[in-house]
């Protein structure tokens, strides 16, 4: 076995939280069963990984099983890369011609080796029709750096792809041409929608984010929480319980019942005048808008924004701006007056 | 008079204590100066303030001088009067401060990074750092690490930095009796450890107190204004603002940048007082900023906690952490903090 895949494969494994090394050493199905059960998985981690990579090395372990590894781990790790989002399309009235995955993946490993002669692709097929693509980036003089992989999910039977965030800019034309023309589209572009959660991006793009309950009487958990807050606090007197029923109820209308998707930020580029009613002569004069820039971060975005109206702090209905957020799948945005 | 508590005695912390954990018995010193305190009249804080030009005293614009004081993060403490501290015996203090660190280095009670540093602590005046004459001279000291090699300055680094100042002080100047030299405010970057230890010897040796200094939404708002005030030939960051909003189970935080001409725009919009910030306007220049914000998000700015506020001239931080970008404007923002410091002290 080359030094150099023993070495990624003792590092990859070393990655590996003890609790879930039995699950990802099965899945990748390269040590039989019979074999994992004469390594002691108490001892010392790096004495485990030693024991293990000596294994790999009795059974020839090559690049391409060192490689499936990686994608096994960060099929468990998602979380650890950033997810851009891509969005194919077909030429209008393009034969919409039944998908073949492998002369899709034969064709996308070509195109990329015809340009780059150094490069390593491997594929693990996943459910629904998905396949995930890792391409590790090498040059005409060096070989593939395997320690950047760039991941691509490609969930076949829709115009989606999911790229993790790529180091070498340089290579993302040649990526996104190798999508393209593998998958037999026309045209492809850079949704503005990034996150970490990749399950998220799916449930937004894929429009499967309101799905989640069983459909209900609508009415019917909107009034046990109210009748909770009413006993809760008996000052609150009529007209404000009217305000409030009125904040959960846009709230609810906005937003949904169901948990929603995870996104960690929203950014806004906005190129706007100063208006203000209060503010009259302000910035009268001035024809140029005022440039800002405006991130809202948290470690789950929708929710603090659906708590925001009900805590007081803002108004209900929230801004569109921000509502539109799964609808539009988009979480960066440029705001100008129309 | 009762002799100061021996250095035993006085209550050892873990050297990763926060510094306002540490405090001294009174001694009859002390209680003298406290009683002198509380006959001053309460400052309250002022509704108006000049916007900060460049100092009178600083005859020679060398922005070298002090250029090793700016981009870097310095996290600020007040610190009461120091008791017998003289100028003359910087020496005396560089050996004392030195044998000290070395000492409780020794005792395992700092933790450093494995390797036995030879220490060498430095201390020196910062000639030019202070509002009027009456100010005392603010003083650095330098913890520096002296490498084993022979070769002449070879391998010694920074490992911490804290500076001492009173900037236009005459509010606590005037309540202090003589023997005390007033430096209410101090400035430190490096280790915790460092400062802790640091920390311990000044009050162990002057009888002082060191406070952490947070710097709450009210002063944010006005240095954001102050600072946007301030003349600029070259903006060399944009403006920027930093709130925590108070809603749960998920925190989040709402950056707003705006580009420094457009914020400089709506601050001479709103301004009215040659040569001079009010509270008035200071007000309005962040009613504005939450205006322009809500229109487009429907939410309430002022409802949540200001945490950073960020311009060229300076970015300063809730938790008491300040970075100063522009030398031109050093003074002005000392003297804002120094007047931060004595508010605490008092």
């Amino acid at each position: 076995m080359d030094e150099t895949v023993a070495e990624f494969i003792k590092r990859t494994i070393l990655k590996i939280p003890m609790t879930e090394m039995m699950t990802i050493l099965k899945a990748w199905d390269f040590l039989p069963e019979n074999q994992l059960q004469t390594v002691n998985f108490r001892q010392r981690k790096e004495s485990l990984v030693q024991d293990l990579v000596l294994l790999c090395e009795s059974k020839r372990a090559s690049l391409r099983d060192a490689a499936l590894l990686d994608i096994i781990y960060t099929q468990f790790h998602r979380h650890q890369k950033v997810w851009d989002v891509f969005q194919m399309s077909k030429e209008p009235g393009e034969d919409v011609d039944l998908f073949d995955m492998e002369r899709f993946k034969s064709s996308f490993e070509k195109i990329l080796r015809r340009a780059l002669k150094n490069v390593t692709v491997s594929f693990r097929d996943a459910e629904e029709n998905a396949v995930w693509i890792r391409i590790a980036w090498g040059t005409q003089y060096r070989k593939p750096n395997q320690y950047k992989p760039v991941y691509v999910v490609y969930y076949s039977q829709t115009p989606y792809a999911f790229t993790s965030f790529c180091h070498l800019k340089s290579n993302a034309p040649l990526l996104s041409q190798a999508l393209t023309v593998a998958s037999n589209h026309h045209k492809i572009v850079k949704m503005d929608l990034r996150s970490r959660y990749l399950d998220s991006l799916k449930a937004i793009v894929f429009k499967q984010y309101n799905q989640k309950f069983e459909t209900h009487n609508s009415t019917m958990p909107l009034q046990e929480t109210l009748e909770l807050d009413m006993h809760m606090d008996s000052r609150i007197i009529h007209e404000n319980r009217i305000e409030k029923e009125r904040v959960q109820r846009v709230t609810q209308e906005t937003f949904g019942d169901y948990p929603q998707p995870r996104l960690e930020f929203a950014q806004y580029k906005l190129e706007t005048k100063f208006k203000s009613d209060f503010h009259g002569g302000i910035l009268a004069e001035r024809k140029e808008p005022l440039r800002c820039l405006i991130k809202f971060s948290s470690p789950h975005l929708l929710e603090a924004l659906k708590s925001l109206a009900p805590a007081g702090i803002a108004d209900a209905p929230l801004s569109p701006l921000l509502t539109c957020i799964p609808n539009k799948g988009m979480n960066y945005f440029k705001i100008r007056d129309k | 008079m009762d002799p100061y508590d021996t250095p035993e005695s006085t209550p050892r912390h873990g050297a990763s204590s926060r510094l306002k954990d540490y405090f001294i018995g009174a001694t009859p010193l002390r209680k003298r100066l406290e009683s002198v305190r509380k006959q001053a009249s309460f400052v309250p804080t002022p509704p108006r303030r000049k916007i900060p030009q460049c100092s009178q005293l600083q005859e020679d614009n060398d922005p070298q001088k002090f250029a090793f004081l700016l981009h870097k993060q310095w996290t600020l403490y007040s610190l009461t009067p120091l008791y017998k501290f003289s100028y003359t015996n910087l020496k005396e203090y560089s050996r004392l401060l030195s044998a000290f660190i070395a000492a409780e280095k020794q005792k395992g009670l700092a933790v450093e990074v494995g390797e036995d540093f030879n220490i060498k602590v430095t201390f020196s005046t910062l000639l030019g750092m202070k509002g009027t004459q009456r100010d005392p001279e603010a003083f650095l000291v330098q913890i520096l690490s002296k490498s084993q090699l022979p070769s002449e300055n070879r391998g010694q680094k920074v490992l911490w930095t804290g500076w001492f100042c009173c900037v236009f002080g005459d509010s606590l100047l005037e309540t202090v009796p003589e023997d005390f030299t007033c430096v209410p405010l101090f400035l430190a970057n490096g280790a915790e450890t460092n400062t802790a230890i640091v920390g311990t010897w000044f009050q162990e040796t002057f009888d002082c107190h060191f406070s952490s200094l947070a710097i709450n939404a009210f002063n944010l708002s006005w240095m954001a204004a102050m600072w946007t005030a301030c003349k600029m030939d070259q903006y060399m960051a944009t403006t920027e603002f930093l709130w925590s909003v108070p809603c749960s189970p998920q925190s989040l935080d709402i950056s707003y940048a705006i580009h420094p001409e457009d914020a400089k725009a709506l601050w001479d919009s709103v301004h009215k007082t040659p040569g001079e910030v009010t509270q008035e306007e200071v007000d309005l220049f962040m009613d504005c900023l939450y205006s322009h914000f809500h229109r487009h998000f429907k939410i309430h700015l002022s409802a949540t906690r200001l945490v950073r506020v960020s311009t060229s001239v300076a970015s300063a931080h809730t938790d008491g952490k300040i970075k100063i970008l522009c030398h031109k404007y050093l003074i002005g923002i000392l003297a804002y903090l120094t007047e931060l410091a004595i508010f605490q002290i008092d």
